[in-house]
C-alpha cells in the first residue's frame, strides 16, 4: 500500500492548464524531490495533496483512504470537509514564505495546533515543542517572536510547527527559495536529518545538490507534466530527456 | 468662575447622557462590526449583497437623517420608542456600517499564507478566525477604529435634534438663557476631555499590542 497516491491529476487556473495529468505514488519512508522550472506546476502539484489547491479531476488517496476521486461526470469529487481536515493532519506542510503566526512567539507557534486540534494539554504541548525546537536547533529562541528571527530560523520553526502534529508525510514547498544563500544550509541540514530518520517526505526544490543527496526519487516536471522520473542519480546525473538536461545545465550554470 | 460652577450640575447631566449613548453604542457596535464584516466577506451571495446595500445606505446618508428616520419614522409607523432608544438604534446602525468596512479591510489585509498555515495544521474555520486572523486584524485596525470612536463622541451631539438633553444642548440652552458664551467654552473643554481620554486609551492600546511586527 502506498502512503500517498495521486493519479492523473488535472488542474486549471481559469484557462491556464497547470497540471495536465500527473501521478505520484509514495511509499513509507521514501524521500521524493520534485524539480523543474518555475511555472512547471510542481508547487501546485504538491499543494493538491493537502487540498490547498482543489483539483479538477483525478484521485488522491492518503494511507489508502480516499480524499478525492472522479465522480460519474469525470470531475473531482471531494470527501466531506471533516474527513479532509482529518486527512490533512497526516500531512505536514512547510511553505516557501514560512507563514509563521506573527502574533505568537516561537513556542506558541509550535504549541498552537497540538492544543487546538489534538486537544493536547499545555504541559504535553510544551514538552513536545521543547523537544522539536531542540531538534531544529532553536532551543534558545523559544520566547522570541518570528520578526526577531532570521529567515533560516523562521523556516526551522515552521518545520518544528509542522512536526508537532506528528504527520505521516512532510511536504516542503521550495523551503529555501525565500532565504539568503548563506541561510539555506541550516534549513537543508534539518530536512536532511529528517531524511535520515526515514521520514516520508516530498520536497519541491531548486537545490539540485540537496536533491541528489537526500532524495530516493526525483521527478522532473515541465509544463504541467512529469517529464522524467527515477532514482536521484539517474535523473540528475544521466538524464534521459533533453528538457531535463537543459534545465539541469541552466540551474547548475547559475551556481 | 462662579458661573462655571453654577453651570456644572446641568452640564454634567448632559455629559452623562452623552457618555451613556457613547458607551452603549460602542459596546454594541464593535462586535456587531466584526460580525457584519464576516457577513460581507461570505461567499453566500444574498448575504454579501445585502451587506453591500446596508453599508451603502447607512454610510451614504447623513446620520442626522437616520436619526430622524428612526425616531419620527418609527413613530409614524406606530412604533413609539423613547428618544434614547431611538438614538442608540440610529447610532448603532450607522456606526456598524463604518466598523464593518474597517474590519473587512483589516481581514482582507491578512496574508493568504496565514489561512493556509492554519488550514494545513487542521484548524477549523472558527479557530482560524478567532486565533489567527482576528487577533492580527484588531491590532491593524486600531488607528481607524480610534478615529471612529472619537467621531462617535462628537456625533452624539446630533441627538439634540430629537430633543435630547445631551451636553451641547444643555450648553446652548444656558448660553441663550444667560446670554453668555461661556457655556460653549465649557462644553468644548468637556468634549476635549472625553476625546483626550479616548485618544490616550488607544495610544496605550497600540503600544501594548506592539510586541510583534
Amino acid at each position: 500500500m502506498y502512503i500517498l497516491q495521486a493519479n492523473d491529476i488535472h488542474k486549471s487556473f481559469h484557462r491556464l492548464h497547470v497540471l495536465k495529468g500527473v501521478s505520484l505514488q509514495v511509499k513509507t519512508g521514501e524521500v521524493i524531490a520534485i524539480i523543474g522550472p518555475s511555472g512547471s506546476g510542481k508547487s501546485t502539484f504538491l499543494r493538491c495533496f493537502n487540498r490547498l489547491e482543489t483539483i479538477d479531476s483525478g484521485l488522491i488517496e492518503i494511507q489508502g483512504e480516499l480524499m478525492v476521486e472522479n465522480g460519474p461526470d469525470g470531475k473531482a469529487k471531494y470527501k466531506a470537509e471533516a474527513d479532509i481536515r482529518r486527512l490533512r493532519r497526516k500531512m505536514g506542510m512547510v511553505f516557501q514564505n514560512f507563514n509563521l503566526f506573527p502574533h505568537k512567539n516561537v513556542m506558541q507557534n509550535v504549541m498552537l495546533a497540538p492544543m487546538l486540534v489534538e486537544d493536547n494539554g499545555v504541559k504535553e504541548a510544551e514538552e513536545k515543542a521543547r523537544v522539536l525546537l531542540d531538534k531544529v536547533g532553536l532551543a534558545d529562541k523559544r520566547e522570541n517572536f518570528p520578526f526577531e528571527l532570521s529567515g533560516g530560523q523562521q523556516q526551522r520553526v515552521a518545520i518544528a510547527r509542522a512536526l508537532a502534529m506528528d504527520p505521516d508525510i512532510m511536504c516542503f514547498d521550495e523551503p529555501t527559495s525565500a532565504l539568503d544563500p548563506e541561510l539555506t544550509g541550516e534549513v537543508l541540514r534539518v530536512i536532511k536529518d529528517l531524511a535520515i530518520e526515514r521520514r516520508t517526505m516530498i520536497v519541491v526544490t531548486h537545490e539540485i545538490g540537496f536533491a541528489r543527496e537526500v532524495a530516493d526519487r526525483v521527478l522532473f516536471m515541465d509544463e504541467g507534466l512529469i517529464v522524467e522520473e527515477g532514482k536521484a542519480e539517474e535523473v540528475l546525473i544521466n538524464p534521459r530527456h533533453e528538457r531535463t538536461e537543459a534545465f539541469l545545465s541552466t540551474v547548475l550554470m547559475a551556481r | 468662575m462662579e458661573y462655571v460652577l453654577i453651570l456644572m450640575p446641568s452640564m454634567l447631566k448632559g455629559t452623562s447622557v452623552t457618555l451613556q449613548l457613547f458607551f452603549l453604542t460602542l459596546i454594541i457596535t464593535l462586535p456587531l462590526g466584526v460580525i457584519l464584516a464576516l457577513a460581507r466577506l461570505t461567499k453566500f451571495k444574498p448575504l454579501n449583497l445585502f451587506m453591500q446595500l446596508y453599508v451603502w445606505v447607512f454610510r451614504g446618508t447623513p446620520l442626522l437623517l437616520q436619526l430622524f428616520f428612526v425616531y419620527f419614522g418609527l413613530g409614524i409607523l406606530g412604533l413609539k420608542i423613547d428618544r434614547f432608544s431611538a438614538a442608540v438604534l440610529a447610532f448603532v446602525l450607522n456606526y456598524a456600517a463604518y466598523y464593518a468596512e474597517i474590519f473587512r479591510a483589516g481581514i482582507q489585509s491578512i496574508d493568504r499564507g496565514q489561512y493556509e498555515a492554519a488550514d494545513v495544521l487542521g484548524l477549523t474555520r472558527v479557530q482560524t478566525m478567532t486565533k489567527i486572523v482576528l487577533p492580527q486584524v484588531f491590532r491593524r485596525v486600531l488607528p481607524p477604529v480610534s478615529n471612529e470612536v472619537i467621531n462617535l463622541i462628537k456625533d452624539t451631539a446630533l441627538v439634540y435634534a430629537i430633543g435630547m438633553s445631551e451636553l451641547l444642548r444643555v450648553a446652548k440652552t444656558a448660553a441663550v438663557r444667560d446670554f453668555s458664551f461661556i457655556p460653549f467654552l465649557v462644553a468644548a473643554v468637556f468634549y476635549l476631555a472625553m476625546t483626550g481620554v479616548v485618544q490616550q486609551f488607544f495610544k496605550w492600546l497600540e503600544a501594548k499590542t506592539n510586541f510583534y511586527r
